[in-house]
């Protein structure tokens, strides 16, 4: 096997990374931080990127998300070359198939539970009725219907990031990627969102993409792929 | 939700950065369209339709030296001339020496065709003229200060005299309407009631007001007037109405260009208030903007809502500071309209309130394009990276 290729199981690729490397740079100083990864995932999968800090697990999560470009390598996502998509058409790519989980959850603080998790729907063509209707489905999945009138400000760290998964999955995407999603949060609340994000991919088939250092958080995926000075070093299925 | 609430909302973040900026604002416009509705005032002075065939004739050393009444004589020989009336200012006040406004002893016999468009002669009947001329302590009142005195027909209205040491008692015997309010804040009464009051003005007027027949002769008749009483003990000044008009707002100073300035200080001031204050929000809003891409924004339509909440902030200050000046341009118009007519006709118009309007809208999109632009051009890892 290729240093940087992973069997992930079977299934149908969802995320297809060839040859990508991506480097930044500090005036003429080029720093590397992917090399060479060549990754298959599946759809349906759980995978948890995990690596010391500037192993560009990050760097790779934002690729597959489409938020950032690679120097080179071809990115296939959801069935789309991601290289030859412009700006805009990037953006709504990214409405129609990629949920975002952050660690600090970064809700909006000046609108409710509710009005945050309607955010990426004014992008799309819903009426206002089914907007909202489609709001309530996902604020009861999280089990935030009560809380769907509160700011941010009113929620505690967890139910902020359950706001922020339902705002994640509410245009109903194919994947979601989570940047440290339990960082901030204690050890029960943690538990509660992980339970949450399994939940997702188990029973609605979300594809899970998760940046983690937390080798407990990292136990709810059901793959880890080790990142070491940016190159792919080593796939660990997770047995439960 | 809607965009709109979604913009509404955003501009809430921080109420009191809002309410301030709001709040100078407000303040800015109302200076911007007080002083640009002032220098539209002091232009209609000058502006004023009705002036085009009138010319005014004065001492040439100054509005406070006499002349000669005989002199009349001279200018109705002239064949451009239509009708001449001799007018004195009276400066007396009604009352109190606060209630001030312009009164005038004048040429009963000739003043209703000199200006017969600010008296409104074609809806006078001859009945009212003629019981003017025929009472000699009558005046004439327009109905703006008719209104404001509580006047009607056959009230006595005591004079005090403040230039000349006469106190007429005078009877309304016409209210007149004109087409502009303040044409209308103005009492006129016989010339004699001031030359039998006053002996050392037997025979003096301070001014001639001459109707021509058709404005293209004004510049010769101009020229042949002066000419006349060159060199003699009184000699003249003859200008158009306008240009006199204009002498008296010159006396006022270069307002127009100080105007000018201050409103171009005070655009420059508020626009580099709002691009200071806009550029903040945006820079504090940096995980957010990033955020909002990720989730499938485009970067333009981030910048239309940023730009929105700019023109929004500074469309609802200006509307308030308009709102303001209209209110204050009442104000003016009956503190000031008295002391001096023209202001009688002071309000915030339609095209200044525009400009304002637009001005405003100007400074929302130039302070909040650039710091905008560059937040939405920015990569979208680097904004998620500037979380807390």
């Amino acid at each position: 096997m290729n240093a940087n290729r992973f069997d992930l199981g079977g299934g149908e690729p969802i995320i297809t990374l060839r040859g990508i490397a991506k480097s930044y740079w500090r005036e003429a100083l080029e720093i590397p931080v992917l090399q060479g990864i060549d990754l298959e995932i599946p759809v349906g999968s759980f995978v948890a990127l995990m690596g010391p800090s500037g192993s560009g697990k990050t760097t790779l999560l934002n690729l597959v998300a489409g938020i950032d470009r690679p120097t080179c390598g071809t990115l296939e996502v959801c069935g789309h070359e991601l290289n030859d998509l412009d700006d805009d058409e990037l953006a709504a790519w990214r409405n129609a198939h990629v949920g975002f989980i952050f660690q600090n959850y970064n809700l909006v603080p000046v609108l409710t539970a509710f009005e945050n998790v309607e955010l990426p729907l004014l992008l799309t063509s819903l009426g206002r009725r089914a907007r909202r209707e489609r709001v309530a489905e996902v604020l009861a999945l999280v089990n935030l219907t009560d809380k769907q009138w509160n700011y941010p400000r009113q929620l505690s760290g967890g139910q902020e990031q359950r706001v922020a998964i339902a705002r994640a999955i509410v245009t109903d995407p194919d994947i979601l990627v989570a940047d440290e999603p339990t960082g901030a949060l204690d050890a029960k609340n943690a538990e509660e969102v992980l339970g949450l994000m399994g939940r997702l991919n188990a029973d609605m088939g979300k594809t899970i993409v998760m940046v983690t250092h937390d080798p407990k958080a990292a136990h709810h995926a059901r793959h880890q792929i080790h990142l070491e000075k940016g190159v792919l070093d080593r796939a660990v299925e997770v047995n439960r | 939700m809607r965009w709109l609430a979604l913009v509404w909302k955003s501009l809430l973040r921080s109420r009191r950065r809002t309410l301030l900026i709001v709040g100078s604002l407000v303040l800015s416009v109302f200076t911007v369209a007080v002083l640009q509705s002032l220098l539209t005032t002091l232009d209609s002075i000058t502006s004023n339709p009705n002036s085009g065939n009138r010319l005014a004739v004065r001492h040439k050393s100054g509005i406070t030296q006499m002349l000669p009444r005989s002199y009349e004589t001279f200018l109705r020989q002239q064949p451009e001339v239509e009708t001449v009336c001799s007018l004195q200012w009276f400066g007396g006040y009604y009352q109190d020496p606060r209630n001030f406004f312009a009164n005038f002893a004048s040429d009963e016999t000739t003043i209703f065709q000199t200006f017969r468009e600010e008296f409104g002669l074609a809806n006078l009947t001859e009945a009212q003229v003629k019981e003017y001329l025929r009472d000699g302590a009558g005046c004439i009142v327009g109905e703006s200060l008719a209104l404001k005195n509580g006047w009607k027909v056959g009230d006595v209205v005591p004079l005090t005299g403040t230039i000349f040491p006469i106190n007429p008692r005078l009877t309304i015997r016409l209210i007149f309407k004109s087409s502009r309010p303040s044409d209308e804040n103005v009492l006129h009464f016989h010339y004699k009631v001031l030359e039998e009051g006053v002996p050392r003005m037997k025979g003096l007027t301070g001014a001639f007001w001459v109707r021509v027949h058709r404005p293209e002769d004004i510049p010769r008749l101009i020229e042949r007037v002066d000419r006349h009483f060159a060199n003699s003990a009184y000699e003249t000044l003859t200008e158009t109405e306008s240009a006199f008009n204009l002498a008296f707002v010159k006396m006022l100073g270069n307002i127009s260009t100080i105007i000018q300035g201050i409103t171009i200080a005070v655009v420059l001031a508020i626009l580099i208030v709002t691009a200071n204050t806009m550029g903040t929000a945006i820079r504090e809003r940096g995980a957010e903007i990033a955020v909002f891409r990720a989730m499938g924004f485009s970067a333009s339509r981030v910048l239309s809502l940023l730009l929105a909440e700019g023109v929004l902030l500074v469309g609802l200050g200006a509307a308030l500071g308009l709102l303001l000046a209209q209110a204050a341009a009442g104000g003016v118009r009956s503190a000031m309209g008295a002391v001096m007519p023209f202001f009688a006709d002071f309000e915030i118009t339609s095209v200044t309130a525009l400009l304002c309007l637009a001005g405003a809208l100007a400074v929302g999109l130039l302070s909040t394009f650039i710091p905008a632009y560059a937040a939405t051009r920015r990569p979208i890892t680097e904004g998620l990276r500037s979380v807390g």
